[in-house]
């Protein structure tokens, strides 16, 4: 129809430019126009002799003045310039995915999407374009390579890499007159999409890519999980969260059932309740992390009758669970219940160990879970290394000035620069009672402390979760989230409780109090600082959790379990091995990225770093890492697998002989796994691409048009044309249409 | 719906007061030994902790002691008076001035005192809810400090008692090296700590409780849950600690158990 009216495809007008051929200037065009208007309105205010009133003179006027301009213009002789490829000079690129995904049977008659690109090709418009052009056909996986006959196409490469495959026709452009592309895919693509790079040097080159998208765009009935988020580390018996998104189409208001699995062991399971077709919805699922060792953590969700790909209903991650048993020292000012209570809480934890000191008189303390007898028989910490041995440290109610100011300094280095997690608890000698507020320390605190004492009341409050404390696995002591509220409001209210001011931006308040006398107070706030984390439990009131509750009952255990660990859990090594991505699809490199740092966590730029690979099959390699240029004691290395499966990597750093720290980490590479993912047709992918690079979009039953479509390029070897516009049908109907309309306007109101 | 909304609201004031109510006020009650014992001026005072004394009923008098029913109170309110002052003297346990009694009388209000003392246990007699209570007090927490009972007799009765609450938990002799006698003093060398009659009789022991016995009962964690301190009457020593009759090594010594045996509690 376009064609029709206009004369010349839409690529002619997209592509052209405007342009005037009579030889008249345009400003004479312009003065022709309004001389015109002049003209017509004195005849049609004079000559109609008052039988029309305003309105309706106004009309004629504009209807007469459109048709004059319309003519004028022509007599200016306007067309449009555009440039065409040089008939069998140029080179069209057919690049044909050949993937996997185009195995998918979801076209017309159930055929393949490879069959129906073979079909769309062969019925006439790989002819037409070998009529003007040379062509060269390509077919694209996860690299490009050129064949001969489309027979050879067989939807048997694992992966789709559309940027790569584009980079390497721009390479070929570079010594041919390649003219333009056409890339016949459903825009599966396994990398991520194609990047701003590689789409900016398609444009530098001019080369329009014109697309045909192949695939149902929304399968018809299909559930697909799109992501699970786990933690890449973990403490061993540490209550982990997957976060699994997914989609579906067909399925609405239906219910399916997520697990989560380690090998055979169901270590989550739920039922969720299906959102609209299309419709991103998420779920969390809680899990033991379990003993030390990697996991393979497989998120699936059961496949529903009918569905069309079952292969995209599940997802694997891995999980190091770390062996390592974190150390929290716990520094308190008086014999307390609440210190009792802490202690019995993470007695049975068997992944953390509590340290304590405790004032028991003026001038004597008590120490518990230390490794030595020496150890802590000086009381806190006053030496670097002594306290940075420690992953996390918890302050009761004792006073700032019984730390020196040199502690005080070497508290806040802890946090900020060690990594580790500080908790403060309430109490009467504690935070602004202790005068936490005039300390080294008080910016570490994740409340601004009231300026004033008294601020810790021995009143009964109750305690309630925040929003974002529904949502933290710190407060979570039930899995499901509208019981967990419940459970929460049905706790024993605190002994007494401290106000902490307000909290700082940044800063997240986990549980409110909600004082008998009225009112409500953060209770559990928590911040990153620096390197680490810090926290306020403003009360020493939590005992009555247990107390008060029945023997079975394990909510107070539980919660300090889950405060600590969170506290901890986060608090880096000296040494900290780390990759961009943990799950490698369809490709083999890997970059290493150890930090290093020395007895006193600064930076070791002096370090030799030596990462050993274990593989599948036995594989082991020993990779020397390099230091980095810009950061400092950071060192990186790339590497190589050589097959699919499960890798750890243990990085050791030295310095000299001695051995500064080691760390573990896993990834995993898996190949044509991210195929059976995203099944439906991309069209946005492949209309962005077309777009950004002034091709067109085409479907499967319009793509005969781009035989005519693809001449007009500025890429390879052209030359421009002009295409006259004055003779086009839409022209001729627009002089008619204007015509019948003041006639038809004239006749109805009578002054014909 | 306004009227839901109130109703809605009174419910919860009301369960909220129910709820708060649970942690009883401090009360005096009459003794056996004392009666109006004057309140200290900061008994109001709101604290961290005191220790409580159970009130339990006990067996009719076998030895002339005419009130069977309040052995419970031997030695209260003084002894608890005392006891508290030298806590509050000799370690930053932030402790009221007056003890908080309580009752196994299947409400909450024991749960809120977790540090409980009992005295005379030798005629205790509890019942069995009242031993189910004393299990889930211990098992959840609590600690009990027994004292004031001696010989054969005592004993036997204190036993029948303690095995209604755990007759699956063995008592055992304590050995030196266990914390509790560490935590604050070393108190490696005990002796015998005899009752007031020693100031009248020279006696140290009563029946035939001559040798002072320091017993316990571990939870599963091997933390002391209940100590027994058989043959000897650390009450009467805190009691009479300002009476110049009675000798100041024993007092001295009762001091610091309970100290040890209190920060224990608060430790462990």
């Amino acid at each position: 129809m376009f064609e029709l009216l206009f004369k010349y495809p839409q690529a002619v007008f997209s592509r052209g430019t405007f342009v005037l051929l009579g030889g008249w200037p345009v400003w004479l065009l312009a003065v022709a126009i309004l001389v015109a208007a002049a003209g017509l309105g004195y005849l049609v205010w004079n000559r109609t002799g008052g039988r029309m009133a305003g309105a309706k003179s106004v009309a004629v006027w504009v209807l007469q003045t459109l048709l004059a301009a319309v003519l004028l213009a022509m007599l200016w002789h306007p067309a449009l310039s555009v440039a065409t490829l040089r008939p069998q000079q140029n080179i069209v690129a057919v690049v044909v995915d050949d993937s996997a995904s185009m195995a998918q049977t979801d076209e017309a008659g159930g055929a393949t999407r490879r069959a129906a690109a073979e079909s769309v090709l062969n019925s006439g418009l790989l002819n037409a374009l070998k009529d003007k052009f040379q062509v060269r056909l390509y077919r694209l996986g996860d690299h490009l390579d050129r064949f001969d006959k489309l027979e050879q196409l067989n939807s048997s490469i694992p992966a789709t890499h559309i940027g790569e495959g584009l980079k390497q026709v721009i390479a070929d452009a570079a010594s041919l007159p390649i003219g333009a592309v056409v890339l016949a895919s459903d825009g599966a693509d396994n990398s991520g999409g194609v990047d701003l790079e590689t789409i900016s040097e398609i444009r530098r080159q001019r080369i329009p890519i014109h697309t045909i998208g192949f695939g149902k765009e929304h399968a018809a009935r299909d559930i697909e999980i799109s992501d699970v988020q786990v933690p890449a580390r973990a403490l061993p018996d540490s209550r982990l969260s997957a976060i699994v998104s997914f989609h579906q189409n067909g399925y609405s208001g239906e219910k399916a059932k997520l697990t989560v699995k380690e090998g055979a062991k169901i270590l989550a399971q739920q039922m969720v309740t299906l959102k609209k077709d299309g419709q991103e919805q998420s779920q969390t699922l809680l899990f033991n992390a379990g003993t030390a060792g990697v996991k393979s953590v497989e998120t699936s969700i059961e496949p529903l009758a009918g569905e069309e790909s079952t292969k995209n209903n599940l997802v694997t991650r891995l999980v190091n669970v770390d062996a390592r048993k974190p150390r929290i020292l716990y520094l308190e000012g008086e014999p307390r219940w609440e210190f009792k209570f802490l202690r019995r809480a993470v007695e049975d934890d068997r992944t953390i160990d509590l340290v304590t000191i405790l004032r028991t008189t003026q001038n004597k303390i008590y120490r518990q879970g230390i490794a030595n007898p020496d150890e802590l028989k000086d009381g806190f910490p006053t030496k670097v290394e002594e306290l940075f041995a420690f992953d996390g440290i918890i302050i009761g109610s004792v006073d700032a000035p019984y730390l020196t100011p040199g502690q005080q300094t070497l508290l806040k280095d802890f946090v900020d620069r060690r990594g580790g997690g500080l908790l403060f608890l309430g109490g009467k000698d504690a935070l602004s009672d202790g005068g936490w507020k005039q300390s080294a320390d008080v910016e570490l605190l994740p409340t601004i402390l009231p300026d004033r004492k008294n601020t810790f009341v021995r009143v009964g409050a109750n305690v309630e979760l925040t929003a974002p404390g529904r949502d933290s696995l710190i407060t979570r002591l039930e899995e499901d989230p509208a019981k967990n509220v419940e459970r929460w409001q049905k706790l024993p209210y605190v002994m007494n409780f401290q106000d902490v001011g307000q909290p700082k931006p940044g800063a997240v308040v986990l549980v409110d109090a909600k004082p008998t006398t009225g009112g409500r107070v953060p209770l559990l706030i928590t911040q990153n600082f620096g390197r680490g984390r810090t926290a306020i439990f403003a009360t020493g009131g939590s005992w009555r959790w247990q107390m008060l509750q029945p023997l079975a009952d394990k909510s107070h255990e539980m919660f300090y379990q889950q405060l600590l660990r969170w506290l901890v859990s986060d608090t880096p090594r000296k040494v900290i091995t780390s990759t961009p991505k943990q799950l490698i699809s369809d490709d083999s490199h890997v970059s290493l990225r150890a930090e290093v740092r020395d007895r006193t966590y600064l930076p070791a730029s002096d370090a030799k770093a030596e990462a050993h690979i274990l593989g599948p099959d036995g594989i082991a390699e020993l990779v020397e890492m390099r230091p980095d240029p810009i950061e400092s004691g950071v060192y990186t290395a790339d590497w190589t697998t050589p097959k699919t499966g499960s890798y750890l990597v243990e990085v050791t750093a030295s310095r000299g002989t001695e051995e500064l720290g080691r760390d573990t980490m896993t990834f995993r590479r898996e190949d044509g796994v991210a195929e059976n993912f995203h099944i439906q047709q991309n069209r946005e992918l492949l209309e962005k691409l077309s777009s950004e690079t002034g091709g067109r979009y085409y479907t499967p039953q319009d793509a005969q048009k781009l035989g005519k479509d693809i001449s007009y390029s500025e890429a390879g070897i052209t030359v421009r044309e002009t295409r006259d516009l004055w003779d086009m049908p839409i022209v001729f109907l627009l002089l008619l249409s204007l015509r019948a309309g003041e006639w038809l306007l004239r006749r109805k109101w009578g002054v014909i | 719906m306004r009227q839901r909304s109130f109703l809605l609201l009174v419910l919860c004031a009301i369960t909220g007061w129910c709820v708060l109510r649970a942690q009883r006020p401090f009360k005096d009650y009459p003794a056996l030994e004392y009666q109006n014992f004057p309140l200290p001026p900061d008994w109001q005072q709101s604290t961290e902790w005191t220790r409580a004394r159970l009130r339990y009923p006990s067996l009719l008098a076998p030895h002339g002691i005419p009130d069977g029913p309040r052995r419970w109170t031997i030695d209260y309110p003084r002894s608890d008076r005392h006891l508290l002052q030298g806590i509050r003297r000799l370690t930053r346990i932030d402790t009221r001035s007056v003890e908080q009694v309580v009752d196994l009388d299947g409400e909450d209000d024991v749960y809120n005192w977790p540090s409980l003392y009992a005295v005379e246990v030798g005629y205790w007699n509890l019942t069995d809810q009242q031993a189910k209570q004393l299990r889930e007090f211990l098992l959840r927490g609590g600690f009990l400090m027994v004292d004031d009972f001696h010989g054969t007799v005592e004993w036997n009765n204190f036993v029948a008692g303690i095995e209604k609450v755990f007759p699956d938990r063995d008592i055992v002799d304590l050995d030196n090296k266990d914390p509790i006698f560490h935590v604050i003093y070393d108190l490696d060398d005990r002796f015998q700590v005899p009752g007031m009659q020693y100031v009248f009789t020279r006696s140290l022991f009563e029946y035939d409780g001559f040798q002072a016995k320091w017993r316990g009962i571990y939870d599963d964690q091997g933390r002391l849950m209940v100590v027994i301190c058989h043959n000897m009457d650390l009450g009467d020593a805190w009691e009479n600690s300002d009476d110049p009759r009675y000798p100041e090594k024993f007092a001295s010594l009762a001091y610091r158990i309970a100290v040890n045996y209190w920060t224990y509690d608060l430790t462990h």
